[in-house]
């Protein structure tokens, strides 16, 4: 994995979008529901939700793409209320690409230009850049509908960088692409946003690529901001469980809250028995609903036969197996629950995979857990 | 039943295929193919007195084209094709976009039925309303001089620009579907892009949107264009036979005066004058016309 700006780093950046109160009706519908995040420069920023949740139209009011109900959108300390999209210092690109059918490669790059004060040859010079950019040297007279998806994606991208924005927009840019083409492109993605330095805010439903590519991650639900954090904040600890349970997989178990002071707060957890977690390992939000933890699959450890103890088991039997190659996924039904718990092991050689029904003890780590109430 | 496997022809998709067109195809060759065909072998025979003298010659088109009249008739014709076309692209255009552009998804089919409304009447009966609308006592100057807005009533029918009026309205819808197809096929994020690289609405409408609506702008020329060249009614109604336009004359020399060759050999010349234009239109237009293999 590329390593991502340092957190620290990051937070001396100056902020280069700010949404403040961004309210979206359309008619009755409530689509923004007060937005109020800050993006700063050169940060690899995403919009994460479902689909609905918001997230295209937040971006498209950075674009000018949409007119906002109330509240501003400041971009570079300049408030965007009456500034339209073709004079707004971002560049888009879309998720269909939007490449113009009737011009070449090297026109569709060049569409921005027009205005440009350079010559003729400067501007064909600077095309060229933008697609040797892009890893698409020499593609400039073709037919832009005669590019495949992942060209056009890169074409989309030259067109909109040679404009030099101050923020790169991007549109569930990689929906379209077949997984090899996909992971290829974001790692070309976030080596391009390092080098540039230009804020990218992309917009993606998928938690995985938004892990993997962005310095920090909104994620929304229902037209609100549910957590703005670092992709490790994220996973580690979410605020709720909506969150929780989107990003990547959460196991949940139903606890009873026994105890609480300020070193804590004590439970008493199906499965797991009584156990304490620490302040900060409890969600912020509070949603009302019945008290649970919730641990990330690879937190547990099956304990196969002949190991050591470890110093929290609990004992359950093995209900599913999903085998993946390098890794393995066991649900298991711990004793005393209905609902099996997902975990994760790395496959080594040697060790066997387990069958459905084997009965087995699992390992767990008290400080990996996050409770949600 | 054992034996070699051999699809009859009869059940072959080829001729499933031509049993399909073959109504229409029987008819075009009875009802178009041939009649054009005895047109071009009329137009090299001789004509006798009230027969046909089958003997060839080229005499009818040098007669045709070295008489004044037909060249001013055949330049009339096309220039009032011409106006005809321009000004019922250039207000169908606006329509087209309209309707696909600005109106909501779900009242599009409602406007487009309306647009075909004037088909209901006859096309008789379309040109002959111009007509009372246009006439000296008709609904025009009867307001302007009810009005007191000019004191004689205008001297409107008899004229080009009446007879481009009402041929513009007649092949209006013609015009305004395959412009609206056009932009219907026009995705929208492609006007958005055309703005977000920092063009204003009219630049992108210029650069982005038109030449992608021009197969359609140029499919609406050719339909608008070819039959008002050869259009009859309308000059004899609305121009009150003093401007006779190309298909006036040949139904002149086919029936009245009865010489057949030669009002053949106007028939082919006409034909071959509008798809010499119509081809060189479409050659000045070509680079709009690639299809998506390019």
């Amino acid at each position: 994995m590329i390593p991502k700006t340092t957190a620290s780093a990051a937070a001396t950046r100056p902020t280069m979008i700010e949404f403040r109160e961004v309210q979206k009706y359309y008619g009755d519908y409530h689509a923004l529901r007060g937005i109020t995040a800050t993006i700063r420069a050169g940060e690899f920023f995403s919009l994460l939700g479902p689909s609905g949740c918001g997230k295209t139209t937040l971006l498209r009011t950075i674009a000018g793409f949409e007119d906002i109900s109330s509240g501003a959108v400041l971009i570079d300390g300049k408030d965007m209320s009456n500034v339209p999209a073709n004079r707004r210092p971002t560049n888009m690109v879309f998720q269909s690409y939007a490449i113009f059918p009737h011009l070449s490669v090297a026109e569709n790059v060049g569409f921005g230009l027009r205005r440009d004060p350079r010559s003729k040859a400067e501007k064909a010079k600077a095309v060229e850049e933008a697609l040797e950019m892009v890893g698409l040297k020499g593609y400039g007279p073709r037919a832009a509908h005669a590019m495949s998806g992942g060209q056009r994606q890169r074409v989309a991208l030259a067109r909109a960088l040679i404009l030099k924005p101050k923020v790169l927009l991007l549109d569930e840019p990689m929906s379209a692409l077949d997984k090899k083409i996909r992971e290829q492109m974001q790692v070309e993605l976030m080596k391009l946003q390092r080098e540039l330095g230009i804020t990218f805010v992309l917009v993606t439903h998928d938690q995985e690529e938004a892990l993997i590519m962005s310095d920090r991650i909104a994620v929304m639900f229902d037209g609100e901001i549910a957590q703005l954090a670092d992709p490790e904040t994220l996973y580690r600890h979410p605020d709720s469980r909506r969150v929780a349970d989107f990003i990547g997989v959460m196991n949940f178990l139903p606890a009873t809250v026994t105890g609480e002071s300020g070193a804590g707060v004590s439970l008493d957890v199906a499965g797991l028995g009584r156990l304490d977690v620490a302040p900060d390992q409890v969600a912020a939000t509070r949603t009302g609903g019945e008290p649970a933890v919730g641990f990330r699959p690879e937190t547990l450890t099956l304990l196969y036969e002949g190991q050591p103890a470890a110093a929290h088991e609990a004992a359950g039997i093995i209900d599913e197996v999903v085998y993946y190659g390098d890794m393995t996924y066991y649900d298991v039904r711990l004793d005393g629950v209905d609902k099996p718990v997902r975990i994760s092991m790395r496959n080594v050689f040697g060790r066997p995979v387990l069958d459905v029904g084997t009965r087995t003890r699992i390992g767990w780590a008290p400080g990996a857990l996050v409770l949600f109430r | 039943m054992a034996g070699p496997v051999k699809t009859r022809w009869t059940r072959t998709e080829a001729f499933n295929g031509y049993l399909m067109i073959s109504p229409t195809l029987i008819y075009a060759l009875l009802m178009l193919a041939a009649p054009l065909v005895m047109i071009v072998a009329y137009s090299f025979f001789k004509d006798g007195y009230l027969t046909v003298i089958h003997e060839f010659t080229t005499e009818n088109y040098v007669q045709a084209w070295s008489d004044p009249i037909f060249r001013a008739i055949l330049l009339r014709s096309v220039w009032v094709s011409v106006l005809v076309t321009a000004v019922t692209v250039g207000l169908a255009f606006p329509v087209a976009y309209f309707i696909s552009f600005v109106l909501p998804a779900q009242k599009k089919s409602l406007w487009l039925f309306l647009i075909t409304i004037p088909f209901w009447t006859s096309y008789l009966i379309r040109v002959f309303q111009w007509k009372v609308i246009l006439s000296y006592n008709g609904v025009i100057n009867s307001v302007l001089t009810g009005l007191g807005i000019v004191d004689h009533p205008l001297q409107m029918l008899n004229s080009v620009g009446a007879i481009a009026v009402t041929l513009a309205h007649s092949y209006a819808p013609f015009a305004i579907l395959p412009i609206f197809v056009s932009l219907e096929k026009i995705d929208r994020s492609f006007l958005e892009a055309g703005q977000d690289l920092g063009e204003s609405r009219f630049m992108t409408f210029w650069r982005v949107t038109l030449p992608l609506a021009m197969p359609g702008v140029i499919g609406a020329v050719m339909i608008v264009f070819i039959p008002t060249i050869g259009d009859y009614v309308t000059p004899e109604l609305i121009g009150g036979g003093k401007l006779p336009m190309v298909a006036n004359m040949i139904q002149q020399n086919m029936l009245k005066i009865d010489n057949k060759p030669l009002g053949s050999a106007i028939a082919v010349s006409a034909m071959l004058v509008v798809a010499a234009i119509a081809l060189l239109f479409l050659m000045l237009n070509r680079r709009f016309l690639r299809g998506p293999k390019g």
